[in-house]
């Protein structure tokens, strides 16, 4: 386990976390700056999708995230959660059911409006750097939002500092290793400061220290009152950072609550079901009395008393 | 160490197949599906063949035709449509540039300015375009109904070496590669605000964010590909062992000869004359 608190709940507290962690400065809080306005409500009503070779990959699904909400979608690979994210900002549109933001209906929005409202960073960073230097790649989504100049450059600036990036600014993307391309595409998502902010699989291949970004990019935004939504498979990342939890299965929704819910003992079946284990620290809570969500301190007291 | 004959290993107890890639032990279903991939190879290479060969309307239509009932019977037809709509641009370049400027054609269907379509260019047009179609179908359908896997071990059964078999197996899954990770990158670039869908000058600007990653990806994808190969002993001297093998039979190598045979006449007819 980390130093950190395993639940750390409010978004206070997560921006905490993100402050031990030690890799944001100053310039790094404004990189995920908050909108100037409330993130809008998202609300998924009787969702469904199928690709064009049959698969249904969504089926009814109805859910609701209320603004600044911090919410980890979790599932096997082909349950959905993917297909669920690109529903947000156009990019698939239901073929039945109806996805609100704010209340309005985006089908008729175009995906380059919406990407001023939803900022979707991919899980293959390979799959959209394209420029010569770091600091274009950052600048591309804000240049298409129609910023210029010194914003531009303030915003670029930010969001490398919030990822630990600034030292690379004037590199080849891809002369950056695959954690460092991983970061980067997130910093040029952060960049667009878009009130929802979309983490496809942010910590798969990074190390200690990126995760640790990656924790701090989540803490940072969440503590600004937007709202994240992280498609994950590393629950130990969900279990300390966010504190609801979605688990999709066969393009449902199986379960959906507070992580404390989710991890707790009477949803392990259900976690089983879906190829997902508990994270280890909820199994030790289970098994010691201390809930789902123990604290490490709790855990090594609980240990101790037990010898 | 064998692992027995596909025969064998399909009729083998579940417990002893677990763990076996999925295309050892897929069986192609169908006449047409479950021909040797050799054999399909030769059908389309006589389709191609008499669809150019063969004069006037008699060799393109009489292709497409069994194509088509070959399309309808495999399930294909769907996917070879969508995939033949890729040549539309092809055709209709061509029954503009014959309509218009077919060299020796003077028989005017009207006359719209300093444009003169004719009817000579007209025929030509459509005449090159069914052939056109007719070889880009001969290869859809073949490829439609030919796993990769089948082809290429067939091609190493046959002694292909293992480099020229992995530059098939490359260039084959080339194209749904590179338009998998097109749509991807395409994806990928519109959820950071880039208009791919405005004006042409819009689109034009999008080229380079999307063609940088293709062409960057691509390059990275060789790299690792290769280096994956070599991981898993690619260039080891001897023989390598093939867990499938795809089904033959002296019916089938008839079928082949005789496609050959045909091939061969219909050039030598051609060549000599006595075919238009």
């Amino acid at each position: 386990m980390t130093s950190a608190e395993f639940p750390a709940g409010a978004p206070a507290k997560m921006a905490a976390v993100a402050a031990a962690a030690g890799t944001r400065s100053a310039a790094g809080t404004r990189a995920a700056a908050g909108p100037k306005t409330p993130p809008p409500s998202i609300e998924f009503e009787s969702v469904s999708f199928a690709y064009p070779d049959g698969t249904q990959a969504l089926s009814g699904v109805s859910l609701r995230v209320e603004p600044g909400e911090v919410v980890a979608i979790v599932g096997q690979n082909g349950s959905g959660k993917s297909t669920l994210v690109k529903q947000l900002n156009g990019l698939l549109r239901p073929v039945a059911g109806r996805v609100l933001l704010d209340g309005s209906d985006i089908r008729s929005i175009h995906v380059a409006r919406l990407a001023a409202r939803v900022g979707l960073a991919f899980q293959n960073p390979d799959r959209q750097l394209f420029a010569n230097r770091v600091s274009a790649e950052v600048g591309f989504g804000p240049r298409n939002l129609g910023l210029r100049g010194a914003d531009i450059a303030e915003r670029v600036a930010a969001a490398l500092d919030a990822v630990g990036l600034s030292p690379a600014a004037e590199t080849h993307p891809y002369d950056l290793g695959y954690s460092k391309r991983k970061l980067l595409a997130m910093a040029s998502v952060l960049a667009m400061r878009t009130p929802i902010l979309v983490l496809d699989e942010p910590t798969t291949g990074q190390d200690a220290r990126g995760v640790a970004s990656v924790r701090a990019v989540v803490a940072g935004a969440a503590a600004e009152g937007r709202t994240v939504i992280a498609i994950s498979h590393d629950m130990r990342f969900v279990a300390e950072c966010f504190p609801r939890v979605i688990v999709m299965r066969g393009g449902r929704v199986a379960l959906d609550g507070t992580r404390e819910s989710v991890f707790g003992e009477a949803s392990w079946p259900e976690l089983h079901a879906a190829y997902l284990e508990p994270p280890l620290p909820a199994v030790l809570g289970a098994r010691l009395g201390l809930g789902s969500t123990p604290t490490e301190v709790a855990v090594v007291a609980a240990l101790r008393a037990r010898q | 160490m064998s692992i027995g004959t596909p025969a064998q290993i399909a009729s083998a107890a579940p417990d002893s197949r677990r763990g076996l890639p999925d295309y050892v032990l897929r069986r192609p279903t169908g006449l047409y599906r479950s021909l040797n991939p050799a054999t399909k190879l030769a059908i389309a290479a006589l389709q191609v063949v008499a669809a150019f060969v063969v004069p006037g309307w008699l060799g393109p239509v009489a292709v497409l035709a069994v194509l088509v009932v070959v399309a309808v019977a495999t399930r294909t037809l769907r996917d070879t449509v969508r995939i033949g709509l890729a040549a539309v641009p092809l055709v209709v370049s061509i029954m503009v540039v014959n309509l218009f400027l077919l060299p020796g054609a003077a028989d005017p269907i009207g006359r719209f300015g300093p444009l003169a379509p004719t009817w000579t260019g007209l025929q030509f047009g459509l005449l090159t375009s069914a052939r056109l179609l007719a070889f880009s179908t001969a290869i859809t359908v073949a490829y439609l109904t030919t796993p990769v896997d089948d082809l290429l071990a067939d091609l190493s059964r046959r002694g292909l070496g293992r480099r020229g078999v992995f530059v098939v197996g490359a260039g084959v899954q080339m194209v749904p590669r590179t338009l998998e990770r097109a749509g991807e990158i395409m994806d990928a670039q519109r959820a950071r605000g880039l208009d791919t869908e405005g004006r042409i000058w819009r689109r034009a600007r999008a080229v380079v964010p999307l063609a940088g990653p293709l062409v960057l990806g691509a390059l990275t994808e060789v790299e690792e590909r290769t280096m994956a190969l070599e991981a898993r002993a690619f260039s080891a001297p001897g023989r390598q062992t093939l867990l499938r093998v795809p089904a033959d039979s002296t019916r089938e190598r008839l079928i082949r000869w005789i496609a050959l045979a045909a091939i061969l006449a219909m050039a030598a007819l051609r060549l000599t004359g006595r075919m238009g």
